[in-house]
Order: structure tokens, then sequence, then C-alpha cells
């Protein structure tokens, strides 16, 4: 066996427990239908989707509910059969509430719908697609970023005369502590991911691409490696190892670690020639493309020390957080935290009818000796100028002076530390002795400056 | 059930150190020292090192209650200021000075500016400078570690003959002025590394600093840029100085090993609130404390140059901050 150890990584970034016990030998597990589904018409970066159902129409699963009409944008589809009982404000992890269809599911004909692995094998052929073919599947699946990102991948991996594309990136690192969905998706699913990263490729019209994973994943990095062998060395697909750290699967970081390219402040991996995509994305591509299946579930992790069976599980997007944890023997007494998302870049939410979306790849269930006492009761203390901020940036900045100076409403000098540059990784929030919420105010400070860029016009 | 559930920003957990644990860490790390210091100057040591540290607890205390605000003992920085500031104090200075010291320290060097965080020097040693300017005399009478105990066990075979009522660096500078032999000053390098010689409490043992300051590098407590800038910076002074005339200025390692050199570049640079954020800025700080303190003790009046070096590093470490601004890892935005 080759040797697995990773040695590309960046500079900064911290070292979390991986956490990873709880879930990452938990096969993917299908989830009942829920009594209802809320889909939001807002679930990736770009303009909210039209509805284009009414109140009490009925739906199909499958059928495309929610319209993108922007460019930069994606539809949303019903995962169940059912009712449409309203159109109304949900609650969204990020930007608090936003627009969702609220359906209730048919007591009859409703089964789980079953993962699309089986289809798929290594005698797959990405040359009977077009190019054409695989951006609009791209499109029509309402396909985005599912690492959590949410960027509409039909932008991502469509030819661009003005930026071409020479390598594609497969973001399998998983750098989260406690989850797992991509773990599993890659050990389980191995042959649809791979048709996925194929038919991408194809689209991006790439002639390189690399599938990075962390090295405390040796067995996907096994399963990947021996599935790449099979295929013909022309198509030029490798796994490359990467360092475990946080954040590795940041894409800026992963292009660093195995290009040693640096994608510049503000601009887009494409600027550079290199498009990067998440495992489960990829997997979704190929469901899409070849079985005309839109994105309607995904795995998502359930884990951490407050949840009675954690696991990892194939559920409709949409499904409320509260049912997902019933289905998942509830939360324990312990229970100080509900996360969508993973500890570090996830979203604390007090509502649990919160639905899952399509970048949730997992709702941590955290206690209150995970959060840790100083935290969770919220006691920061003055900063002592340590620096350990500044060493844990993975992007150079300094955390501190930009967290003091959004505190006291100091915005062009938040700018001068470079506010935008920020990636919102938590590594310094992490580090940070006197608990103080540097990348909280950090985003407060950006969210300051898109309003006043609103109200400027 | 779900009473409890609380929410925050990201990220959820987080490294379990707190600022007191940084802080307790300084003072295990102090703990050699403080040991070395008991050994050599006995009861002295310990009535300082209890009156410095009380008397700190003490007036923050009191300043916490002034200000009509919770006081901030449990974070432990006001054990470590005293700490240092009794370490850099001679064992023969009266308890009441101490008691000024300490109150300048917390009161005038921290709080006013306040609080933990917000004070431009380090008070410690802006209260070390007010003793010194203050009571002069007090501050430069050195009690020889043997005169205390003369039952202890021969340390150094040099002991008896070297140091008779002045320092290490004392004697340097007295060399450098022609009025010692620096032979003698250079034999002093065993006496020196273990600590059998006149100084400050904290200051004498290079052995139990050199424990100390190991201590915190391996619980990365510091990082070692500080005192690598500061030790490597003086060294190369103190090199070309030895190199230029060996006749007249001393070996490099006694001037490491002597005087407040390794505290400082262990425990007292590398305090982070005097002290820049970036790494870039440490080296610049920490090569400006070195090379001043060689300057002092070289060029200047003072034997011991470790106070001013550091003070004046302080007043320019917002500026190195400034200077050594970073650029993000993508570079510079193209607009703003």
């Amino acid at each position: 066996m080759a040797d697995i150890r990773g040695r590309l990584t960046f500079s900064g970034g911290v070292h979390p427990p991986e956490s990873k016990e709880y879930s990452e030998n938990c096969p993917i597990e299908v989830v009942p239908v829920p009594k209802q589904a809320a889909v939001l018409l807002s679930q990736h970066l770009g303009a909210a989707c039209a509805p284009l159902v009414a109140k009490r129409d009925k739906v199909a699963a499958g059928q495309m509910i929610g319209k993108a009409e922007a460019f930069v944008s994606a539809p949303v589809h019903s995962p169940v059969n059912g009712t449409v009982k309203d159109i109304t404000l949900l609650p969204h992890p990020a930007i608090g509430r936003t627009m969702g269809i609220l359906i209730e599911t048919d007591e009859t004909g409703n089964a789980p719908k079953q993962p699309a692995a089986r289809h798929f094998d290594r005698t797959f052929d990405p040359a009977g697609f077009s190019v054409d073919a695989i951006c609009r599947a791209a499109q029509e699946a309402g396909l985005v970023g599912m690492g959590g990102a949410g960027f509409p991948s039909r932008v991502k991996i469509e030819p661009n005369p003005s930026m071409p594309k020479e390598l594609l990136i497969i973001n399998a690192c998983e750098c989260e502590p406690f989850i797992t969905c991509d773990y599993r998706v890659m050990l389980e699913w191995t042959w649809q991911v791979l048709a996925g990263i194929r038919l991408a490729a194809r689209a991006a019209g790439v002639s390189r691409t690399r599938i990075g994973i962390e090295d405390n994943k040796p067995e996907a990095i096994r399963v990947m490696t021996e599935a790449v062998r099979t295929l013909d060395e022309a198509e030029d697909i490798q796994v490359v190892p990467v360092k475990t750290k946080y954040p590795q699967g940041g894409e800026r970081q992963l292009i660093r670690a195995i290009e040693k390219k640096t994608v510049p402040t503000g601009g887009i991996p494409p600027a550079i020639g290199i498009c990067v995509l998440n495992v489960a994305t990829c997997a979704a591509l190929a469901e899409m493309a070849v079985l005309s299946q839109p994105l309607t579930h995904r795995v998502v992790t359930v884990t951490g020390r407050a949840i009675a069976r954690p696991g990892n599980y194939y559920v409709p997007i949409g499904i409320s957080a509260a049912e997902l944890i019933d289905h998942c023997g509830g939360l324990t007494e312990k229970a100080a935290k509900v996360v969508l998302g993973g500890p570090m870049m996830g979203f604390a939410i007090a509502d649990l009818s919160q639905p899952i979306t399509k970048t949730s790849g997992a709702l941590t269930l955290l206690t209150r000796t995970d959060v840790s006492e100083a935290k969770y009761q919220k006691q920061q203390t003055p900063c002592i100028r340590c620096g350990r901020c500044l060493a844990a940036c993975p992007e150079n900045l300094n955390p501190t002076k930009i967290a003091h100076a959004v505190k006291h409403f100091r915005m062009e000098m938040a700018d001068q530390y470079y506010l935008s540059a920020c990636i919102e990784c938590g590594c310094c929030s992490y580090v940070c002795p006197a608990q103080i919420e540097l990348t909280g105010y950090i985003k407060t400070g950006k969210l300051l400056k898109a309003r006043a860029k609103k109200r400027q016009g | 059930m779900l009473s409890k559930i609380t929410v925050s920003p990201a990220p959820h957990i987080s490294q379990k150190r707190s600022t007191r644990g940084v802080m307790l860490d300084v003072i295990i790390g102090l703990s050699p020292a403080m040991a070395a210091a008991l050994y050599f100057f006995r009861v002295k040591a310990a009535m300082v090192m209890a009156v410095c540290v009380v008397s700190c607890l003490f007036v923050e205390w009191i300043c916490g209650v002034l200000r009509k605000k919770p006081h901030s003992l449990g974070d432990l920085s006001a054990v470590v200021t005293g700490l240092i500031l009794a370490m850099s104090l001679p064992p023969a200075i009266p308890l009441w000075a101490v008691v000024i010291g300490a109150a300048f320290a917390i009161v005038i060097c921290k709080m006013l500016f306040g609080g933990l965080g917000a004070n431009i020097f380090n008070p410690a040693m802006a209260a070390r400078a007010f003793l010194s300017a203050s009571f002069g005399v007090l501050m430069t009478t050195w009690t020889v570690p043997a005169t205390i105990a003369p039952d202890l066990p021969q340390i150094s075979a040099t002991q008896t003959t070297a140091v008779t009522q002045a320092t290490p660096l004392a004697w340097a500078k007295s060399a450098i002025q022609g009025k010692a032999d620096v032979k003698e000053v250079n034999a002093m390098l065993k006496s020196a590394f273990l600590g059998s010689v006149g100084g400050c409490l904290g200051e004498t043992s290079a052995l139990a600093l050199l424990i100390g300051g190991a201590y915190l590098l391996i619980r990365r407590t510091i990082t070692f840029h500080i005192p690598a800038a500061v030790l490597i910076a003086a060294f190369v002074f103190a090199e070309i100085f030895y190199l230029i005339n060996p006749d007249k200025y001393s070996t490099p390692f006694v001037q490491l090993f002597s005087g407040g050199m390794l505290i400082c570049a262990f425990f007292i640079a590398t305090d982070p609130v005097t002290a820049p954020l970036s790494t870039k800025g440490m080296w610049i700080f920490g090569a400006g404390v070195g090379a001043l303190i060689m300057l002092i003790r070289f060029i200047g009046e003072y034997p011991e140059g470790v106070m001013y070096a550091v003070l004046i590093m302080n007043a320019v470490s917002p500026l190195i901050d400034r200077a050594c601004k970073l650029i993000p890892a993508g570079g510079k935005p193209n607009v703003k």
C-alpha cells in the first residue's frame, strides 16, 4: 500500500479534535418520508427562486417548484408527493428568514427515495454526454456547492471563454470536525462519485483532475485510488492525500496545498484556471445527468455527544431539524447547542423547525462540555494581544484588529485590515484564550458593510 | 428539555485555553527561578516575592472597587506582574519600597491605561524604572548569596574569590572602564549559569530561567520568535565587541547568562500585551531589545540595560505593528 500520508498543506490553520468517531462507521441510512417538507427558495448564493406553485397545489416528488430566473441562481424541487400548504417566511440558518414552500406530505403513495448509487458501476462512460447536456443537468437539478458555500454549480463548470479552466479539484477533505457525510458517500457511492467527477471534468474542459482527501481518512483514500486506477490514464484523475488540518477543505487553502498557487484576494478559483467541486455535488451531478433525478435528497451527518443515535442519514431536503432529531432518537439531557453544519462554521439554531437545506452537511448536537463553560456563559475577557489569531489565520489576516475596528464601528479601519478577505473559517475564535468571538465580529462587519453599500444604492 | 439550548456565532468549539491558563503557565515557568531565588537568598527572597504579589493583588482589587467593576484577580495577571517585579528587585530591598513599586505597577502602569491588555509599557519594568529613579541606592545594593547562607554547599569554585559585593555585570562594567580585569569576569561564567552570584532575585540562575523558558516554549505559551531574537541580537552584538577587544569586553556567554538577559528574553519581552502582534514584528522587537541591552551594557552608563531596553521597545511596539502590517495570503485586493 502506497504512503497515504498527506504532506501538502497551507500555512496557518488549527487542529481541533477530529471527533469523527461518532458517525464514521455508520452506513448511510434512508430516513422515512417526513410529515412535511419545507423547501426554502434561497438555498444558494445568488438570487432567490420564484415559486412555480400556489397554495393548495398538488406537487410530485422531483417536480420543480421554484424557478431560477437570474444567472447566478438554482431552482428547487419538491422532495415528496404532497400538497402545498403555504408559501411563507421560514427560518434560514444564515440570513434569518427567507421565503419557502411548505409541503404537506400525502399519506399514501410516498416511499422514501433510495440512493442512486446502485445504478453506477465501473463501466460508466462520460463520452456519451455532451458538455451542453451536463451543464443543463447541473442547472436543472438545482445543483449547488453542497460543501457549505452553495454556489450554483452550473456557473462553476460551464465553459467560460474569458476564464479557461485547466484543473478540476475535487474537495473531499471534510476538514470540519464531526462531519462524515462526504466520507461515507465516497466509501458507499464510489462509482457514482467518480461518474460525477468525470462528467464535471468533461464539462469544464479540464486536462487534469485532483481529488484532495485529508490523510485522516485512509479508507476513503484507498477506495478512491482503487476506483481511479480502473480509468484510462489519459483522463489524468489522481487522488491526492493532503495533511489533516482545519480548514484544509476551504477551496483557497486546498488550492494552495495541492497546486501551491494562490487565488487572488477577492478573486475566485477560475481566475487562475481552477474549478473546485465538492464530492457530494459530483454525486448529485451524476444522478441528474444519468437518471434525471434532481437534487431533492442529500446525506446529512447527525452527530455529537448530545444525540441518541448518531449516523449518516439520506434525508429529503426540507425535512425539519426537529423531525430528523426525533428520527435519531432525540436529544439527550446534556444538549447545549444545535448546530446546522459543523462546529467550526455551522450555524447554531434556536428554532428546530429549521429545514435541512442543500448545503447542510451535518446537524451537530453539542453538549456543554463540547462548547466549554466559558463559551457557554459567553465570558469574553480583554484581548491580551497574544497574536494567536494572527498565527492561526489561514488567510494571513489580523483578526483582532479587524474585530476591534468593527466593535467600534470603524469600518474604514476594518477595511484597511482587509475585512473582506476573511473566509470566516473560525480559526481565530477557536484559538483565542480570551474567548473573544472574533469571527462573529468580522461577520457582523461584513454585514454592516453590505448594508451601508445597499443604502448608498 | 430544550430550555438550555443557546445560540452564538461560529465556531462552537474552542481550544481549552484561557487567559488565566496562559498566566498560570507563566507562573509555572517562573517557578524554577523562584526556587533558585529561595535557595540563594532564603527568607529575603520569600519576603520580597510574597509582599510584591500580595500588594499587586490587593491594589488590583482596590482598583476594581473604585472603578465599580467586578475585580479581575481571577485572570492571575496581577500575580504575574507581581512575580516579575519581585524577580527584578535586589534581595535586600526594604519591603515598603516593594509595596510602592507594586502599587505603581498596577495603578499607574496598568489600570490607568484601562487594565489588562491596554497598557503600553510592561508594568513590572515601568515600576522597576520608577524605583530605580526614586531609590537608586536601594536598587543597587546587592547581596552576595554566600553571605546569607555561609553553610551552602560550594556550587562554584570561583564563588569565594570572584564576587563580593557586585554583580557580574557591574564587574564587566568596571572591566570596560579599565578598573577590573576582564579575565576575572569571564571566569564567572559557571557561577552566573548556576546562580551563585549577586543580582536581582530572579536573575541570578541562568539554568533555572532556561528550564522555565523551555517549559513556556513546550507549552506554546510563548513562541520562540522573541526569545530567539533577543538572544541572537545580544550574542551578535557582544561577539562583535569581544572580537574587537577581548581585553576589555567579556565573552558573549557571560553577557547572555548574567543579569536580566534570560528573564527578559523568556518572561519580560514576551509579555504579549506590550509586544507586537505579528511574527515579523516579534523578530524586530526582540532584536531591538537584545541590541539595546548590549548597547547600554557596553556603551551606556549603567551596567545593566534590560529595563530601559524593554521600555524603549514597548514604546515603539505599536509603530512596529504598523510597519509590519500583514498582507493577505492572496495579495492586496485590487479594488477596495
